[in-house]
């Protein structure tokens, strides 16, 4: 008898909490469905947002779609990227491989690390315009720092034993550093890509903010000036969208490079 | 053997005496690094290379530094009073978030119902960059304190609560078994075995999510402010002030630098037991 009872009782506990997420989402449209009675002239209803949606494909902003301005903007974080990551991880290297290097270029690294890549906007802007070349060397900006830090990050996790038994071996330098040192570096290598994707597609949105004619940043601000909420919604909604479609892509990504991390 | 003992001791002193000569080296050369840099820089200015409209000589913003310490122009603020309503804004929104958002994600990592209802929004609100937010949020609460203060503490409060989630359910299943032999209750476990746990992870995440702030704040400075750095920032470049921009950079820079120091001092000092081992 108690332990139908107890039965009962954990039945009803996995109801609920598989309701849970539901409710939660459900509280979220009734909450947003108030806030749209509250302010009708600022916020769209949810069919409002639908239609701007489509209307983006139907008359599309600047003769480029929705997914058109998303796919620009994907591409200069794509080009900045591959940048960053060569001279990043080359760099990383060098630094932490190298005491003098680590000494002086390394400190003037370090003097310029803290200052973050948003801030970079107005000084590249005025060096450069407001062109495809200013976006993606902010991009590569905000990429190649964690790319950096974690590589020499990981090169400092490599055991000394190791290193003295290539020594041992007579290993050259480049032996070294591909036999010995990559390999355990890695991980922290690739957990610097996956930050610096991250970064690079906030930079680039906020670049695109801050002046731009295309790209998913642009319509943000476009549908601000013009007080077209729904724009920015849809931009909004966008912008989540890829941004997890790229942390969902380097997951997979990673179970397939690093399959000891997990 | 007295003879081998001082053999020791003498070769310790080496040692220890090379370890000093290598730590003089570097810094030598670090120094040298800097100079040598600042000379190239300013070289490049004079010379033409570079011209002064893009990039200030350094001794230029030496001069801007100590001429905007007093002077409001061209910003309406001194460096100061920009200072201070950066970290005013900074600091609020930040602490917010971390009180509220990771006592919640512990929460949501010990206790399944909690995670079950949040964890879906968060899991939406999470790819969201903060940036993306600021129209929304000046729409709602204007170009004020208020309103960075907000934009803010949405991205470190999204981010305290997933690391703090995540630092909790790492809790290792044998460390929470020893306390439920021990007789402990679900809470106490949670408050002695589970928050201690994930205090490393945490403190990481902290230190992520307050660069992180700084960088929106400048953001939402830029876009819509009346003071602040990035306000200066955002005037100097319309005004094509060079020397304004990399000024308020490096303050930018040199502060942020400060803060994250702080919380890695605040952390040695939680953490000791961590370090130790």
């Amino acid at each position: 008898m108690f332990q139908n009872e107890d039965a009962k009782l954990s039945i009803i506990r996995k109801i609920v909490y598989a309701a849970l997420p539901f409710l939660a989402l459900l509280l979220l449209v009734i909450f947003y469905n108030y806030a749209v009675t509250k302010l009708p002239n600022v916020l769209p209803t949810g069919t409002g947002l639908y239609e701007r949606a489509v209307s983006t494909f139907t008359k599309p902003i600047k003769k480029i779609n929705l997914i058109g301005h998303v796919l620009t903007s994907l591409k200069r974080v794509l080009i900045a990227l591959c940048f960053a990551w060569a001279f990043g991880i080359v760099f990383g290297v060098a630094i932490g491989w190298s005491k003098t290097l680590k000494a002086t270029f390394g400190t003037i690294f370090e003097m310029i690390r803290p200052i973050p890549p948003i801030a970079w906007i107005p000084l590249i802007v005025m060096a450069f315009g407001i062109g495809e070349t200013s976006k993606i060397i902010l991009v590569f900006i905000g990429g190649v720092i964690p790319v950096i830090m974690n590589t020499q990050g990981g090169i400092r996790l490599v055991e000394k034993e190791y290193i003295d038994v290539g020594r041992l071996y007579k290993a050259n330098t480049w032996q070294m550093l591909t036999e010995i040192v990559m390999p355990t570096a890695f991980p922290s290598i690739f957990a610097g890509i996956r930050t610096s994707v991250s970064t690079g597609w906030t930079v680039v949105l906020a670049a695109e903010m801050m002046g731009s004619d295309v790209g998913i940043g642009s319509l943000v601000t476009r549908g601000w000036n013009a007080g077209d909420m729904a724009l920015v919604i849809v931009s909004i909604i966008c912008i989540g969208i890829v941004g997890f479609i790229l942390s969902f892509l380097l997951n997979k990504f990673e179970r397939i490079v690093c399959p000891w991390n997990r | 053997m007295p003879d081998n003992e001082n053999k020791i001791r003498e070769g310790l002193l080496a040692y220890k005496k090379e370890k000093k000569n290598q730590k003089w080296k570097y810094i030598m050369e670090a120094a040298a690094a800097l100079l040598v840099f600042l000379i190239l820089w300013q070289l490049a200015v004079i010379s033409g290379m570079v011209s002064s409209r893009t990039l200030p000589a350094p001794t230029t913003l030496v001069m801007t530094f100590i001429d905007k310490l007093t002077s409001t122009v061209p910003d309406g603020n001194t460096l100061g009073t920009n200072i201070l309503a950066s970290l005013q804004v900074a600091l609020t929104g930040f602490v917010l978030a971390t009180v509220i958002g990771v006592p919640l994600g512990l929460i949501m990592g010990w206790y399944k119902g909690a995670d079950k209802f949040v964890g879906p929004i968060f899991e939406l609100l999470r790819p969201v960059p903060p940036i993306a937010w600021i129209p929304l949020i000046v729409v709602f609460f204007g170009i004020g304190l208020q309103a960075k203060a907000v934009i803010i503490f949405l991205g470190v409060f999204v981010s305290n609560v997933i690391n703090a989630y995540t630092g909790i359910k790492l809790t290792k299943r044998t460390y929470i078994d020893v306390a439920k032999t021990f007789g402990a209750s679900d809470f106490e476990t949670f408050m002695k075995v589970g928050i201690p746990y994930s205090m490393p992870m945490l403190f990481t995440g902290l230190k992520t999510s307050l660069g992180s702030a700084w960088s929106t704040l400048v953001a939402a400075e830029m876009l819509a402010a009346k003071a602040g750095l990035g306000n200066m920032l955002q005037i100097g470049r319309n005004l094509g002030r060079p020397d304004i921009v990399i000024l308020g950079m490096v303050t930018i820079g040199v502060l942020g630098a400060i803060m994250g120091g702080i919380l890695s001092g605040v952390e040695k000092k939680f953490l000791r037991w961590k370090l130790d081992d």
